[in-house]
């Protein structure tokens, strides 16, 4: 065997949104990458690995789905820059699996035409076949392969099947290259692969006569409905943020219990001393506040995957389309920002399938101000305190309701005001989105997502989270007076002196000092200031986490100005709900803008001006609340 | 286009896909406009049956099987004339 042949052949797959690229590509390399059913799910190159049946290596690229070789939007040019072998690490394929939906043959061999005249080895991956056939499709493969003059291959990826016979096309020699023999015309390609197309289809994959209805337009026929439509979507997406918040509570007490147990535990073992301190009150106080939130994040996702793997989101995506222009955006902007309210990161992520370049940028500018869920520990722990009332009623709901309304109108006017700044687009884009057929759910694959992100909020919780409790704790404990009672020992630690040179700066915000200390650590993650308060006013960690709050929450409010006045108002409360829906305090979040728009001023501008705003705002409600005598 | 084209397409009552009866069963004749090249990857070719299923702000129309979203401003590139 030659060296050359020792090599692992570079395999690519290429296709339509939504042709099952994806799930092919997991079915080869026994990866779990993200599989929707919404166009653009796939953003970039992932790669893998598979064996042929002789046992030789193949390197698998997934590519994002494009329609053309024409560039179009960010995702089709990273699937195009890898075809040229432009990619920065990948080598040009050597041969590209280009994958169809054989129900749509007609549109999706456009761009395996596109391949086949690049001059690259081709072999065709005939995918969903089971669903063609049951609408009456009549399909003929052997003639697909005789006139295209490359390998076809039926298949199911989803179940699985065909997956050898692909692996057997892609074995050595490999497929010769195919002549482009549509090409009667060179200035004018597009009519000869026009008119290949159609007698290719009219030859190999007959369509019944009849238009029939299938059962996603009688789905259809509701949820686009005009104003059935509307009530369908409000009601499923209140049911959705419904279900988070109200399936969370029970495995949030188990969380809360679990940890009240293993403090109890703790201490009963550890004499009382700097180290029982560090861990119970430190650690376990300011880990354990965070992970509590864990099952909501874990809902919030699994909704989302849910939505968009029946293919519901592309529907919410059209009808959203007239409020999203309201604001300067299109309906496209509507998974992205939707998805925001879970994690401003994948929502970032997510505009990448947005065409026009300038609703892009404006698109990933708002997006950190739908309310993530790192705000709601913030949110629940300042609500109650503003009712003086026990956790859970109607008026706190509704308050949490305005929160919300509050960040995304806020983002919908600024979006507009930039959108007008930065003018048309050199060619305009138009709404252009497909809307794929209803199908299930994809339970293995959502939920391993779902774990996926589960994992990750528990490591930045191990981490950045406990590297900072540790750090506030120290900070707040050290240099010790001794002889001294609680309060002067803080005000004589290092956080008390911190918190002494920030407090004129957050002062005309109704902020102490250690509120300034709290809201300056979590511009790290945001989660840390009820850690971080917890430890500053140094409550007890009680048998239960909502225990814990409520203790945290009579401390705050029986704490007061050196003149006696208490310093947790209505107005102060407030002005710290609007400084937590404005600003940016997540970097990871900085670091996805940044890599996204290209360029760090924008990001930076974005974070100078969303803190700026957090404060001006804050301070507006402060003052001007304050002049009218609240 | 060429006058003997457009002289075909007003016996043909060409239209607009934006003027196309919501329901009808429609063939692709011409497309001209800035957006045809996006329109021609989306399956929008000439000869091509297309469906309008609805109207309104965005068009909804089923072509090859598949339902597509498109703007009024795209539909409106697109000229079609009834099937049969």
């Amino acid at each position: 065997m030659s060296a050359a042949s020792d090599a692992p052949s570079t395999i690519a797959l290429i296709g339509n949104p939504n042709a099952g690229k994806t799930t092919l590509f997991n079915a080869l390399t026994g990866a779990n990458q993200r599989v929707g059913n919404y166009a653009g799910v796939t953003v970039e190159v992932k790669s893998g690995e598979t064996f042929t049946p002789h046992g030789r290596k193949l390197h698998v690229l997934d590519l994002p789905g494009c329609y053309s070789l024409r560039a179009n939007s960010p995702d089709e040019k990273v699937a195009l820059d890898a075809l040229s072998g432009q990619l920065p690490g990948e080598p040009k394929p050597d041969i590209v699996v280009s994958v169809v939906d054989a129900s749509n043959l007609e549109r999706h061999l456009q761009l395996t035409l596109q391949i086949i005249e690049l001059g690259l080895p081709c072999v065709l991956a005939l995918n969903m076949v089971d669903v063609a056939e049951r609408s009456g499709l009549r399909l003929d493969p052997a003639k697909l392969s005789e006139e295209l003059g490359i390998p076809v291959v039926p298949m199911q990826a989803n179940a699985k099947k065909g997956i050898v016979e692909l692996k057997q096309a892609l074995r050595f020699p490999h497929p010769v290259v195919a002549e482009a023999t549509w090409i009667t015309d060179p200035t004018d390609p597009e009519s000869g692969r026009r008119a290949f197309i159609s007698r290719l289809c009219e030859l190999a994959a007959r369509r019944p006569e009849a238009h029939q209805q299938t059962l996603s337009d009688r789905i259809d026929s509701v949820l686009l409905h005009p104003l059935l439509g509307w009530i369908s979507m409000l009601a499923i997406f209140f049911t959705v943020f419904w279900a988070i918040f109200s399936f969370a509570q029970i495995p949030m007490g188990w969380i809360s219990n679990g940890q009240a147990v293993l403090s109890a535990w703790i201490e009963s073992l550890m004499p009382d001393g700097d180290l029982r301190s560090l861990i119970v009150d430190g650690v376990i106080g300011g880990v354990g506040g965070v992970v509590t939130f864990l099952p909501q994040i874990i809902l919030l996702f699994l909704f989302i995957g849910l939505l968009e793997s029946s293919g519901y989101m592309a529907r919410a995506a059209y009808l959203m389309d007239g409020v999203m222009a309201k604001a300067g955006l299109s309906g496209k902007s509507f998974l992205p920002l939707f998805s925001s309210y879970a994690c401003a990161i994948p929502g970032i992520m997510a505009t990448r399938t947005i065409d026009s370049a300038k609703e892009r940028l404006v698109t990933i500018f708002v997006a950190p101000w739908m309310s993530c869920s790192a705000r709601l520990p913030v949110y629940f722990l300042i609500i109650p305190l503003l009712l003086h009332e026990k956790e859970g009623t109607w008026k706190q709901a509704l308050i949490l309701f305005a929160i919300y309304a509050l960040g995304t109108l806020t983002a919908f006017i600024v979006a507009r005001l930039l959108r007008g700044r930065l003018g048309e687009d050199i060619s305009p884009g138009h709404f252009l989105l497909e809307l794929p057929p209803y199908r299930k759910p994809q339970w293995s694959y959502i939920l391993r997502h779902v774990l996926d992100r589960a994992l990750s909020f528990v490591k930045k919780a191990g981490t950045i989270i406990l590297g900072l409790s540790i750090l506030l704790w120290a900070l707040s404990t050290y240099p010790k007076k001794p002889g001294a009672d609680e309060a002067e020992a803080l005000a004589h630690s290092a956080m008390g002196r911190i918190g002494a040179v920030i407090e004129p700066v957050v002062r005309p915000l109704g902020f102490d000092g250690r509120m300034g200390t709290a809201i300056l650590t979590s511009f790290a993650a945001r989660e840390v200031f009820v850690s971080s308060m917890a430890i500053l006013y140094r409550v007890e960690q009680s048998d239960d986490e909502e225990q814990t709050r409520n203790v945290l929450r009579d401390q705050l409010a029986a704490s007061k100005w050196p003149d006696g006045r208490p310093i947790f108002t209505p107005l102060a409360l407030v002005s710290l709900l609007v400084f937590f829906i404005y600003a940016l305090q997540c970097l990871p979040t900085t670091a996805v803008v940044a890599r996204e728009s290209g360029s760090w001023k924008w990001a930076a501008g974005q974070f100078v001006f969303m803190t700026g705003f957090a404060y001006f705002a804050s301070l507006l409600v402060f003052q001007v609340g304050k002049l009218i005598g609240f | 286009m060429s006058p003997a084209l457009a002289a075909d397409l007003k016996i043909d009552s060409a239209m607009t896909l934006n003027q196309a009866k919501v329901g009808c069963d429609m063939q692709i004749r011409v497309l001209s406009g800035p957006g045809c090249e996006r329109l021609r990857d989306l399956g929008f070719c000439e000869q091509l049956q297309v469906r309008k299923l609805a109207g309104g702000r965005n068009l909804i129309c089923s072509i090859c099987g598949t339902r597509m979203a498109i703007s009024r401003e795209l539909a409106e590139q697109v000229l079609v004339s009834p099937v049969g």
